[in-house]
């Protein structure tokens, strides 16, 4: 008896090694016996929120009468911790390692992102695209700085000054004004540590380039950390007048670490984005007293944009998703799900987050395209502005 | 015969599961740390360069005694109430010890982050102590959110539970006729404490203390959620480092000096393990 049951401990032992094997197999065949239509997958990453509108194009694009009988779209997200780091790496590495790609035809690219897509793979790792397969490209209005011929960008996003307008019924309208403000009302501003999330991220990088040259937003060469320094003396300067906890100024860590401060009053205005004030007012767990503003010259912001990458053996389906994705339809429901800044003409919109977004326009979006140096940017406030007392 | 054959290598299939999993999952990473630690950054090559940096650099030296300081104190603030928690709970006769002791358990089931959060909501500048200190015109700012103070307290919400289902097993072990015995020839209460219960249990007291020093010097979720910008402790730095600068050959060089200074208290643990008095053994 003992005998016996030992031998089934041990089959059993073997079954859940190999069981893990073979499990997957079933739902592989399951795809293959679709396959009439292409089936064209995008990996993209970031938040929850993101993920989720990407299942609703998805649903739409599949349901779709131009596209439904020709093309099977798959979103697939890829998780990261901070930024989307894992996205980007796998790329690059699928890129040198010059491996057979079958799994990925679109991937989701952000501006900053393909500097650094440049810097260590080069322009061959994505398709040129072909813009007669995206007609509604001419309704386009975002402005690109660089891969314009590369890159299709399908949403905007970017930080603005969050505030409370019981407590200041006129913001500050320029960075001046606004470094004025904090000076004359101590501990009343925040903004999140540069590492933990973009807005406090936007504050320290507009904090420093605004004091340069403004073709150095848009370079990753090395000379320009010359010149950071001015900018770090305005943060040290800036410092003492920031939100203190416990007698000590501290920076929230995560985009959200400031938002709660200022949803609980302890500070009246914070760096924040504008998809993120947009939802969280949608839900009601940010007062609707908090309204945004952009200063002059403003905080950076960011388009996402979708690109195909070279190794893709489906170009054709892959542009009729780009075309799609600038459709009135979908950027309806990218407004709708996520806050996200239409980067077509607004005017065949409707949503009720359009509002919110009226007084901001895309044209005038600034965006910091300095690659590699962000992260040496980060390490600097890390050590210089993190460490004073 | 053919029986026999299995039943030799029985055991050792027995194992095979587990033992690869160890050693595809946790010696090859170590090892791959390790070798990477000692690379140059973005060449090949063999340098000590990523060690140097960490106890050179002013920084992180601080990081380093910070993260050591604030699990020290943990350990001492969690034996110090944990200890003589787990002795009523485990002799205490009333009602109340016996709830206390299942209460503890409920810790174990509140997920960390959810329970990081919570104790934001109660501890923060504009947390429930300071609000309740409002309604009644007080100013109450217990000043522990983004300081060491802040990332002990939650710490010792996590590890008391922790250390009193540890150390209150060992004490079940000991029988209460003991305890009455001596009682009946005379002993007191401290010499029933020093002669019976302190040696019966100082080593899985121990064992709980370096279990609570190691994962607190790998923690990351409280000292990034609740602990300050400078100094940070060293899960936090490691995160940075990672995916944030990106300098995975420093990263590596972090994970193996984390490493070394849990095995310091892994060397304390096995040595009071090995170390056991004759009349135990029995």
């Amino acid at each position: 008896m003992k005998k016996l049951f030992s031998l089934l401990l041990a089959v059993l032992l073997l079954l859940t090694i190999t069981g893990c094997g073979s499990g997957s197999e079933p739902s592989s065949n399951g795809a293959t016996s679709t396959s009439e239509k292409e089936t064209v997958t995008l990996w993209t990453g970031g938040s929850e929120n993101v993920k989720n509108t990407w299942i609703k194009l998805a649903e739409e694009f599949n349901t779709n009468s131009e596209y439904k009988d020709k093309y099977i779209f798959k979103v697939e997200h890829i998780s990261s911790g901070t930024g989307a780091t894992s996205l980007l790496d796998r790329l690059i590495a699928q890129y040198k390692a010059n491996e057979e790609n079958d799994i990925y035809d679109i991937v989701e690219v952000s501006s900053t992102e393909y500097v650094t897509y440049m810097q260590e793979a080069g322009k061959d790792i994505f398709m040129i695209l072909d813009k007669s397969k995206i007609p509604n490209y001419s309704h386009m209005t975002a402005k690109m700085s660089q891969g314009e011929d590369q890159l299709v960008p399908y949403r905007g996003t970017t930080v603005v000054l969050a505030y409370d307008s019981e407590a200041i019924p006129n913001p500050p309208k320029t960075a001046e004004e606004l470094y004025q403000w904090i000076r004359e009302n101590p501990g009343k501003f925040a903004y999140n540590t540069p590492g933990s999330g973009g807005a406090g991220q936007s504050f320290m990088v507009t904090s420093v380039y605004n004091l340069m040259p403004e073709e150095a937003m848009t370079s990753s060469d090395e000379k320009w950390k010359e010149e950071w320094d001015k900018g770090f003396d305005l943060m040290k300067e800036l410092h003492p007048y920031l939100y203190k906890s416990g007698g000590k100024v501290v920076y929230p860590h995560k985009n959200q670490g400031a938002l709660d401060l200022l949803i609980n009053k302890q500070i009246v205005m914070t760096p924040a984005w504008v998809d993120m004030i947009i939802s969280q007012i949608n839900q009601g767990t940010m007062p609707d007293t908090i309204k945004m503003t952009q200063l002059k010259p403003g905080f950076t912001g960011e388009l996402a944009n979708l690109a195909i990458p070279a190794s893709s053996k489906k170009a054709d389906a892959a542009h009729a998703v780009l075309d799609f994705v600038l459709s009135d339809a979908a950027q309806t429901i990218l407004l709708d799900g996520m806050g996200a800044f239409p980067v077509v003409d607004m005017s065949g919109i409707d949503s009720k987050n359009a509002e919110m977004l009226s007084s901001f326009k895309i044209e005038d979006f600034r965006a910091a395209e300095i690659g590699s140096l962000r992260s040496e940017l980060v390490q600097k406030w890390d050590e210089e502005i993190a460490t004073l007392e | 015969m053919e029986n026999n054959k299995f039943k030799n290598i029985l055991p050792y299939l027995m194992v095979l599961p587990s033992l690869l999993i160890t050693v595809l999952f946790v010696m090859y990473p170590i090892l791959n740390s390790v070798i990477r630690s000692f690379k140059v950054s973005g060449g090949s090559g063999f340098t000590f360069d990523n060690y140097i940096y960490f106890f050179t650099n002013e920084i992180m030296v601080k990081n380093i005694t910070y993260t050591i300081f604030v699990a020290f104190m943990t350990v001492i603030f969690t034996i110090l109430v944990a200890y003589p928690f787990a002795i009523y709970v485990r002799f205490g006769e009333s009602k109340i010890s016996k709830f206390l002791y299942n209460l503890i358990l409920i810790p174990r089931f509140i997920p960390g982050m959810v329970a990081v959060y919570a104790i934001k909501q109660v501890i923060g500048d504009a947390g429930l102590i300071s609000r309740i200190g409002a309604l009644f015109g007080m100013d109450i700012q217990l000043g522990f959110m983004y300081t060491e103070k802040g990332i002990i307290y939650t710490n010792l919400w996590f590890n008391i539970p922790f250390a009193v289902l540890i150390i209150g097993s060992a004490l079940s072990g000991i029988s209460k006729y003991n305890l009455e015995a001596a009682k009946d020839v005379g002993a007191s209460n401290l010499t029933i404490f020093n002669k019976i219960i302190l040696p019966l249990s100082y080593r899985d007291s121990l064992v709980a203390a370096t279990f609570v020093f190691m994962s607190n010097v790998g923690a990351f979720t409280t000292p990034y959620l609740i602990g300050g910008n400078s100094p940070k402790m060293l899960g936090v730095v490691l995160n940075d480092i990672f995916s944030v600068y990106r300098n995975y050959e420093n990263a590596a060089a972090l994970s193996v000096i984390m490493f070394l200074i849990c095995s310091i208290s892994a060397g304390a643990y096995i040595y009071t393990n090995m170390k056991r008095n004759k009349w135990e053994s029995v």
